[in-house]
């Protein structure tokens, strides 16, 4: 049975469509491998290879990897959310409750973004405060880290923009008070209050508002920052390791070539 | 213990040995964790009860009627102007099926009859509950914040009060908190706008404190104070639960605050004569028809009287001789806004009610009652808790002024969110049982709260309740075209003299004219038109009653040769209806063809003798007004307008429009012209 | 640039599994290992299916707690019904606790403003970079510096009654002093530890313990009013 599989895998590997789409051909040589990152426009931003110790949990605690699975959770439910959602008052609330109550999965699928988000927010500060810590932040790493920090306030945006949605009083009152803030910015603090809420209070302007920066734009800004930060990752040398961590460096030294080799 | 752990490892490794292993277990975990959810939405809540609608209905005779009527799937009634969304009759499968109102088992049972259809209404606009959810315990008993649960039964009254502003005939309960609301003062503190757009005013007539001694005695006041329903059971005056020195110090103030007022207690008091009848004060007070107004408690402990004027039963121990004399001469002296007609009795008939009334007293009421003379501290300590207590928000008192915002608004309390609610220990924690526990014992719910105890009786707090529930977000945004409009009282004021004449017999404590007034008696709007000139004069000078079966009926006024003649000039020439042509009105004699050919049509084609009596030996109807004597009393182009269209000329009337063809109509006309009074008006039946 | 150049070309001693590797040695300087020999792992497939597992074992994670826990829906808004208190989203509760105490200019403005600032600066910020700590040179000078700034910012934060800020900044202050009064060579581990700390460390560490308990603070035991209240309280 195996066999049959992987004759007609081979099959498909082989044909003239795939091939024409995968590049890096059939093999399981370094080569091959490298290929199969460099040829791929959404892989090529990782290096092809990675230091073998930074594999290890302890190195990472994969909280950049988790960070980005978060955010990949957000834009599969968070577009099938806006199959049911309209931005308006008070249709807005109406949707929400007709998610709990007659859309198939409709209260899982706002759950899960909901979750999703709050757990993106903690990660990303974690990422933030695990890499400080590891001082992965030093130079040549100064500018990706510069660019952490820009992704940590769109994911804040994102997820601020995000919780006036639903439309019910959390939303309303939260965002109330947190748009007030920006009447305090001098001089200019009630005019940046009004472009923020495109009026003087949370009204269905400021839902509309709110519902294209956090479906469109800061997704898009999010999407262009991430690939500016996984690419200079490359760029910068790899992920950071510290030279001096004999954790790491003996975690590394545990595995014998032998079984590698296989 | 070794194999096991032997046999875990080696179910590690081929589990998750190297990463594509574990990757492809973790895949296949989590695919199954994905399909939850879609797994949880089949089995839903609703699927088992249309399943258990179809397996209730498969046995019935009319099973396949049912069945073809039965639509699966979620069932949703959308009502966009009131923004609701409404999925009951997902589970509630049988609300429309006339067959299934003898099932017990709900949520399948057949919905009592209502004069709405229910697609069109929907449920939570009575019933409350959450309209969108899908499951038991999300409609009915929701802890979400925001969302209402379902609404006890006994309340549901408040839902028909959010569109209707007027009184229906279907819903006792909500019409009497709605009366209470006004009868009890509770809008004088709170305010109260319905939802059509009127200030609720108080009805409880609070008396003036103004002259408060020249009335009664420190000492009553401090019995009345520390329990108003002792005194009087039907008192509406709530109980402050005031200690003997408060009620003491207060009675002190509003003793030194009164001013006196000439011919109040210094007049001589009239003697009744002494041949008069023991009884002769009681058959006075009879045929005044006082009890249409005021109570007495009888042997037996009831209330027998109206609710208009304060109860009788301990008067003597109240009133001071000098005041209720000149108080029965002429009520208008001491209070100018008084609903007591003045009566004009001659001075003899004033000491017979004097002194009836002077006897109605309780020698234990008060017995007890021993207050030493007020200091100015205690005075000065009265004044200041009559201003705490807001005693001047119902009555006039002289130095304290009427307290603006007493107490909150009520206009949307029936959507009060329970976040900003206290509730009592055991309390439930809803609304209604809130409204309800704060009439109850409004004290209880905090320190320092002002507002007293009512004396009410459980079905008086539900109805309160429910008047108050029906005042809520919905009813006070929903689009205009939507509502009823309650009565507004208009103030219509009759001018000149004939208005002044009005004004002191208090016609409108009873009477209501173009929009002004009580509902106790007859419209008078278009008296003149419908009545004749010679009729009405008899009628002021000895009313008799036109419907033997009333209790209430007008009372005679003694009123002079000259007074009547204003009074009836004025009902007759203004009082006039626009929708009777006096043109085209059928003549007051008429050929005895076409009498006979009315009365043939009275008793047969349109049988009125089921309701009315005009001829007292063979007709039986009682519910509507006796027409023995119609053809004195009637003109008869009110009686053809009438019979063409009973409720143009008077809105409500319960006479059917029985779409009476003109020639029929004037035969009718012919035959109850016929129906006279033989000479003497007295010929009452 | 016309000098001769010598060459020394050698062999990594793994050559099968690396790649070939020339080291250039110019005349005035001397070869030194800058880094070890690193062994590494192809991304594809190693590091690829590692990091899908770990997102699929949140994802299962995410799942479980999706179906168990339902996202928190209120009443529809309503304009004319504050709730007390008005809560803002948990990430900004820290700086809401500090508006409790300081105008919104200071709170709302200034505090993010610098915070961000700082963020960004730090791994431009040339002083005291490398892991040297923060009192092994010039200590006399930079333990006056440091007194100043602390007694100055507790002083402030106690002026303020910003008790919930002044606790942590405390704490982090005492654990400096013993950092200054530690050799990096003492014999207790945590000494030893506190001791090597940078300046950027103690900035950092200061700035999570008050984002956490600020945070928790506003998040837990704030009520209505913005009064103190117990989480497991009503």
């Amino acid at each position: 049975m195996p066999g049959k599989t992987d004759k007609i895998l081979e099959q498909i590997e082989r044909s003239r469509v795939w091939r024409s789409i995968f590049r890096s051909g059939r093999g399981g040589s370094p080569l091959h491998r490298a290929l199969a990152i460099q040829q791929n426009v959404f892989l090529h931003l990782f290096s092809t290879k990675v230091r073998k110790r930074m594999l290890g949990f302890n190195a990472t605690w994969y909280l950049g990897a988790l960070t980005l699975g978060t955010f990949l959770i957000l834009i599969v439910t968070g577009v099938l959310l806006m199959l049911y959602y309209h931005p308006s008052v008070p249709q807005a609330y109406a949707d929400m409750k007709d998610l709990q109550f007659v859309v198939s999965s409709g209260l899982f699928l706002r759950n899960l973004h909901r979750w999703s988000a709050q757990v993106m927010v903690f990660l990303v500060f974690a990422h933030m405060f695990r890499v400080f810590y590891r001082g992965a932040y030093r130079p040549p790493r100064e500018f990706n880290w510069v660019v952490g920090v820009v992704l940590l306030l769109i994911t804040l945006l994102l997820s601020y923009t995000g919780y006036l949605l639903p439309w019910d009083q959390l939303a309303y009152w939260a965002i109330t008070v947190g748009s007030n803030l920006s009447k305090a910015v001098p001089l200019v603090g009630d005019k940046i209050h009004f472009l923020l809420l495109g009026g003087n209070e949370v009204n269905a302007n400021a839902l509309l508002r709110f519902y294209v920066l956090h479906c469109l734009i800061l997704p898009l800004a999010a999407l262009l920052f991430i690939a500016v930060h996984f690419w200079r990752i490359r760029k910068d040398g790899g992920l950071y390791v510290h030279q001096s961590d004999p954790k790491t460096l003996a975690a590394s030294k545990k595995v014998a070539p032998e079984k590698e080799a296989k | 213990m070794k194999a096991i752990k032997n046999y875990l490892s080696s179910l590690w490794r081929a589990l998750f040995g190297d990463t594509m292993r574990a990757f492809g277990v973790v895949s296949v975990v989590l695919l199954i964790a994905l399909a939850i959810a879609p797994a949880k939405d089949h089995f839903s809540q609703w699927h088992s009860y249309q399943n258990g609608y179809l397996s209730l209905i498969r046995d019935r005779s009319d099973a396949v009627s049912l069945r073809r009527r039965f639509t699966p799937g979620i069932q949703q009634i959308w009502l966009p102007e009131l923004g609701v969304v409404d999925r009951c009759a997902t589970c509630h499968l049988g609300l429309k099926e006339a067959s299934l109102a003898d099932v017990a088992i709900q949520p399948y049972r057949k919905h009592p009859v209502i004069p709405h259809p229910l697609d069109s209404y929907g449920c939570v606009i009575c019933h409350r509950g959450q309209g969108p959810a899908t499951t038991v315990v999300e409609a009915h008993y929701s802890q979400q914040a925001g969302v209402d649960p379902i609404l006890p039964d006994r309340y549901i009254g408040s839902g028909c009060g959010q569109c209707h502003q007027n009184e229906l005939t279907g819903t006792p309960q909500l019409n009497l908190g709605r009366k209470m609301l006004a009868q009890y003062g509770c809008v004088n503190c709170h305010t109260v706008k319905t939802p059509d757009g009127r200030i609720m005013k108080g009805t409880d007539d609070p008396p003036s404190l103004e002259h408060i001694a020249d009335k009664t005695t420190r000492e009553w006041i401090f019995s009345w104070l520390k329990d108003p329903q002792a005194y009087a059971v039907s008192a509406t005056m709530p109980n402050y639960n005031l200690s003997d020195a408060d009620a003491s110090d207060i009675s002190a103030f509003l003793m030194s605050s009164s001013t006196p007022r000439a011919g109040d207690n210094d007049a001589v008091l009239i003697p009744v004569a002494k041949n008069a009848d023991p009884t002769a004060g009681a058959s006075l007070y009879g045929e005044s028809f006082c009890a249409t107004c005021h109570a007495v408690q009888n042997g037996a402990g009831n209330l027998v009287g109206g609710d208009v004027g304060p109860e009788l039963t301990r008067i003597g121990n109240k009133a001071k001789p000098g005041w209720l004399q000149a108080w029965v001469e002429n009520p208008h002296t001491y209070n100018p806004n008084t609903l007591m007609p003045h009566y004009r009795f001659t001075p003899q008939q004033v000491a017979l009610l004097v002194s009836y009334l002077m006897n109605k007293s309780d020698s234990d009421y008060g017995a007890n009652v021993q207050l030493s003379a007020a200091t100015p501290a205690q005075i000065a300590h009265g004044r200041r808790l009559v201003a705490e207590l807001g005693c001047a928000a119902c009555h006039k008192i002289n130095g304290v002024g009427k307290p603006d915002n007493f107490a909150p608004d009520l206009s949307r309390i029936g959507s009060k969110p329970l976040a900003q609610l206290i509730f009592l220990p055991g309390m439930q924690h809803t609304l209604p049982s809130y409204i309800a526990g704060k009439i109850k014992q409004p004290q209880a719910f905090g320190p320092g709260l002002k507002m007293p105890v009512f004396a009410l009786t459980d079905l008086q707090r539900d109805a309160l309740t429910t008047a108050l529930l029906s005042l809520d977000d919905r009813s006070q945004t929903m689009p205009d075209k939507l509502r009823v409009a309650g009565f507004q009282q208009t103030d219509y004021e009759p001018a000149g003299q004939a208005g002044k004449l009005m004004q002191d017999l208090a016609c409108f404590s009873c009477h209501r004219i173009d929009g002004h007034g009580s509902d106790l008696a007859p419209d008078l709007s278009f008296e003149g038109s419908a009545v004749q000139r010679q009729w009405l004069d008899n009628f002021l000078k000895n009313p008799n009653t036109l419907r033997p079966a009333l209790t209430r009926r007008m009372p005679r006024f003694n009123l002079s040769d000259a007074d009547r003649k204003i009074l009836t000039d004025y009902i007759m020439v203004v009082y006039q209806s626009p929708n009777i042509d006096p043109e085209t009105a059928p003549p007051a004699v008429n050929p005895p063809a076409l009498v006979e050919h009315g009365r043939q049509l009275f008793y047969s084609k349109y049988a009125c003798q089921s309701c009315h009596i005009a001829n007292t030996k063979t007709d039986k109807g009682y519910i509507g007004p006796t027409l023995t004597q119609v053809g004195s009393r009637l003109n008869p182009a009110w009686i053809y307008a009438w019979l063409k269209d009973p409720q143009a000329l008077r809105p409500g009337t319960l006479e059917p429009n029985q779409k009476i063809s003109d020639d029929d109509a004037r035969a009718l006309t012919a035959f109850l012209m016929t129906l006279k009074n033989s000479g003497a008006q007295e010929t009452t039946r | 640039m016309n000098d001769p150049k010598e060459f020394i070309a050698g062999f990594d001693s793994d050559q099968r599994r690396s790649p070939t590797r020339v080291v250039f040695v110019t005349r005035r300087t001397s070869a030194q290992v800058k880094a070890n020999y690193e062994e590494q792992v192809q991304t594809y497939p190693e590091v690829l299916f590692r990091v899908v597992l770990a997102i699929e074992l949140l994802a299962i994670v995410l799942v479980v707690l999706s179906l168990l826990f339902n996202a928190p829906l209120e009443g529809i808004a309503d304009a004319t019904h504050t709730p007390n208190p008005a809560k803002a989203p948990w990430y900004f509760l820290g700086l809401q606790e500090l508006l409790h105490y300081f105008p919104p200019v200071v709170a709302g403005v200034l505090a993010p403003t610098m915070l961000i600032v700082s963020l960004v600066i730090i791994p431009y910020f040339n002083i005291n970079i490398e892991a040297d700590g923060l009192f092994l040179n010039d200590r006399q000078r930079r333990l006056q510096i440091f007194y100043l700034i602390a007694i100055g910012l507790l002083v402030f934060l106690v002026a303020f009654h910003v008790y919930v800020a002044a606790v942590p900044t405390l704490l982090v202050a005492i654990a400096m002093v013993v950092a200054a009064y530690s050799s990096p060579q003492s014999t207790v581990a945590a000494r030893r530890y506190l001791a090597n700390k940078p300046l950027a460390w103690w900035v950092m560490t200061w700035f999570l313990f008050e984002l956490i308990v600020l945070t928790a603070v506003g998040t837990f035991f704030r009520g209505p009013g913005w009064s103190w209240v117990l989480p497991w309280g009503s």
